[in-house]
Parts: C-alpha cells; structure tokens; sequence
C-alpha cells in the first residue's frame, strides 16, 4: 500500500522536525513501547503516543490538533527514556504545541498560567496574605519577583503577545 | 555550605511544610540556603513546551540571579529542578543561543554567564553534604518502618541533561531514607509519573494515578515521601477526594530526615500534612 502525503501535510511534519529533540520523527517503526508505557494512555483512551508519531508522519495535522489531546501529555519522559528509535513523543507534543499557539490556539487555563506568570511573576499570586501565613510559619516573606522584568523578556520575544491574541 | 535557595511557587504559596522542612533540616546540617532576590517563576515545565526560547529566558533570569549571588541554586521542586537544569545546560553548551537569550535579557538588566550549577535538594543532600555526614546527626531511629520513596521524572528525565541518577533504578530517595533508620522498599509502580501536570486538564486522570500508586505502596508499605510540591499534592489530594481515604501518610522527605535528627513536628510542619501521619510519628524510637 502506498500513502500519499501531500505538500501540506510534508511541510507540516518538517515543521514538527525542526523542534530540538523531535528530529528523528521518521525512525519511528510503530513499535507502540510509547504507549504501552505512557501513564496517560494507560488511563484515557483517546491518548495513544503511538498514534501521535503516526499522524505527524502522514500530516494529519486536524486530528492532532483537537480538543484537549495535546494537553493530556505529562511531560514524565517515559516515551522520551524508553523508545528504541529516540523518536521522543514527549518533544513531539512539544512542537504541536508550538505549531498550535503559533496558528492562535491555547487552551484558556495555560493561557491564564501564562499570562498570570507575567503579570504576577509566579503561577500563584503570593501577596500580604500568603506572606502572612508564612510569617506564622517562621517562613521569611517570598521573594518579590521583577515582574517588569518578566513581563519585558516574556514580551520580547513575541511570545506574550501570541498568548494574549490565542484562542482556544 | 551556602547556595541560592529556589523555592518555587507551588511551595512558596502552598506548602508550608515541605519549605520549613527543608530549611530546618539543611541548618542542622550546616547548610545555608539564602534567598534570591528578585526570583521568580522557574518558567514552568509548560513554558518551554510552548516557546523555547521564552522558556530558556524566563529560567535563565533566575539563574542569573544566582550568578550574581555567586552561588549554586537548590530547588526543592522537580518541575523547577528540570526547566532549571535544562537551561543552565543549553545555554552554557550553545554560545548563538546564550548571545539569543541574553539579548532578551537585557530587557530585565540580566546576563546569563553560565557559572553555577543547578541541583535539587535531594542530590546536594547525597553529593554534597553526604549519607555519612547526615547519618551522623541522627537522634533517633524509624527502625521497622517501611517508606517508599516517590522519584518524580523531572528531578531524573531526561536522563542525559538531569545526569543525577539512573532514571530506571533511582537510589537518591532511598538512600536519604536509609539513614533514618527506615527501610526503604520497593514496589511496583515505584517509577510512574504522579501525572500531576495534566490536573488542570483531567482532573479524575490525576486522581486515578495518584490513587494506583497510594493503593500500591499501602500494600508493600507504611508510607510514602516525596521530593516535588506537585507529587506530594496528587498523592494527598487523591486520597482526600475518597470517602474512605487509603490514608497512607506522605511526607516531604526533610520532614521524615528532620524527625529521625530529632526535630519537632511543629519545626518540620508535620501539622499541615492533610493525611495524618501518625503511624509514621508513632514508630520514631530514642
Ligand atoms: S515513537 Fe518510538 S516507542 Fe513509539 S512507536 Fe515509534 S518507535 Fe516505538
Ligand atoms: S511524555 Fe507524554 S506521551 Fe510520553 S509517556 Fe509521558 S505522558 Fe505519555
């Protein structure tokens, strides 16, 4: 059987090729290690590393994109450590990603993770309150981050400025 | 002994316990850990997924920070021990992006110069001050008590950036608890992810993860310590979440060092541990 891959499909997958760590995309030999492996896909069918490395290579770049799929990795580097053809799903799903915020598509809860590390320089906000309850501890206040500092290097990179415009 | 201490968010703001612990336990050793001004998030382990080099730049404030301190950094969260370590190597390795990064981090009067070293806690703990040395501050013993040791991935994965331990077969956990006297144990899913990363996605995944391996470990043993806030927060919440609780104890490992050299439960913030711990603190002798 020979499969077709169109031009589309071919530059979208050099796209997932040129993320550091998911060169070796085109080794893989659908040996499914990954997912027997994954703690995710033990647990939510729908989730099939093996199947991820599948339809990069044929370009089938809506189905990837769905739902929350791309956001159901754990980043836990099992498939990274254990796949015989260092093909690593892990940095696969990384570029998706990238390839997914750079076409204006985040998934609102990382968006207001990452929008809340620029504005308050930590995942929570830690103010008086928080550094009260720390006083109680014996803690000393947490450390006051240069939020403008963040912010500007977050912005300065464009990246900010792609997460501020994304959609879901 | 004196390193730049990284707490991270997730402990700064929710884990009191994990962070007194920690503190006291390396002052009984002699080990200073200074605050770093102007610190901030690591990034998060997100971050970096999404946009390389903003990730690279957000960590390499932090390390910057440090370099100015000069002083190594110590982070007590796997999350923040990864996206730490990983920049700290790229950008010492790769001088075009180290010249990418730093010119984004003029934008926060930073400069990246590639003169400390990263490590979590755990490690500065086995390489730095050393089994024998803690063994020696001692008190008492959790003779016949049996502790599993929950790694986490970033503090080991990848294994050729984080180089701290073989990610297959683990034994910096294991031997810390060793020296309280406990015996460390093995069980069978000792090394799968908490899967804590994906709670704000599918919660009931986390819950199910976190409850196989509580379910797992009640089985072979008394209770569990970890080394990573978002570990010991899926292990805890998931068993909160049951009407009837497995209630295994977890504790953040300088509580269950801190106990044997004799702290108190209030100085290691025993009390904000939500799964009792008392079979734990019932078994400490002398
Ligand atoms: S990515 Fe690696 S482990 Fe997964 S199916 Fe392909 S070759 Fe096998
Ligand atoms: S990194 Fe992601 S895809 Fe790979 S094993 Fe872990 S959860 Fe599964």
């Amino acid at each position: 059987m020979t499969i077709t891959v169109s031009r589309e499909a071919k530059e979208f997958r050099r796209k997932v090729m040129e993320t550091p760590g998911a060169e070796k995309l085109m080794r893989c030999y659908q040996c499914g290690t990954c997912t027997a492996d994954c703690p995710i896909a033990k647990r939510v069918p729908e989730f099939r590393p093996r199947q991820i490395a599948r339809l990069v290579m044929y370009g089938q770049k809506e189905r990837l994109m769905e739902g929350d799929l791309l956001y159901l990795c754990a980043g836990c580097y099992t498939c990274y450590e254990h796949c015989p053809q260092e093909v690593h799903v892990s940095e696969i799903v990384s570029a998706l990603r990238r390839i997914s915020l750079d076409e204006g598509h985040l998934l609102p809860g990382f968006k207001a993770l990452m929008e809340g590390v620029a504005e308050m320089g930590y995942i929570y906000e830690i103010d008086e309150f928080e550094n009260e309850m720390r006083e109680d501890d014996g803690l000393p206040p947490a450390p006051v981050p240069d939020t403008d500092g963040i912010e500007a290097v977050m912005r300065a990179t464009g990246f900010l400025g792609k997460v501020e415009a994304s959609t879901r | 002994m004196k390193y730049a201490f990284f707490v991270g968010c997730t402990t700064l703001s929710r884990l009191p316990g994990y962070e007194k612990s920690a503190r006291k336990v390396a002052e009984k050793l002699g080990v200073e850990l200074l605050d770093m001004p102007g610190s901030g998030c690591c990034g998060t382990t997100y971050l970096e997924t999404l946009d390389h080099k903003t990730g690279l730049a957000v960590a390499a404030r932090n390390i910057a920070i440090a370099e100015e301190m000069g002083l190594d950094v110590v982070t007590i969260c796997n999350g923040c021990t990864e996206v730490l370590t990983k920049a700290n190597r790229e950008l010492k390795e790769n001088p075009k992006l180290r010249a990418e990064v730093n010119d984004v981090l003029a934008e926060a009067g930073k400069e990246f110069k590639g003169t400390v070293e990263v490590k979590h806690y755990v490690r500065m703990l086995k390489e730095d001050v050393g089994l024998d040395a803690i063994q020696e501050k001692m008190e008492k013993s959790f003779r016949g008590l049996k502790v599993a040791s929950h790694y986490g991935c970033h503090m080991l994965k990848p294994k050729e950036i984080l180089m701290s331990d073989d990610p297959e077969n683990p034994t910096v956990l294991d031997d810390l608890v060793a020296t309280t006297g406990a015996e460390p144990i093995d069980y069978p899913n000792k090394l799968e992810c908490c899967a804590g990363p994906v709670m704000g996605v599918r919660e009931n995944v986390t819950w199910s993860v976190g409850l196989d391996k509580v379910k797992t470990v009640k089985q072979y043993g008394d209770a569990l310590v970890t080394a990573c806030p978002f570990c010991y927060l899926t292990y805890e919440r998931c068993q909160l979440m049951q009407e009837e609780s497995p209630n295994l104890p977890v504790l953040h490992i300088p509580q269950l060092l801190g106990l044997a050299m004799g702290l108190d439960t209030d100085e290691l913030g025993i009390g904000h541990n939500k799964v009792p711990s008392t079979v734990v603190l019932e078994r400490l002798e002398g």
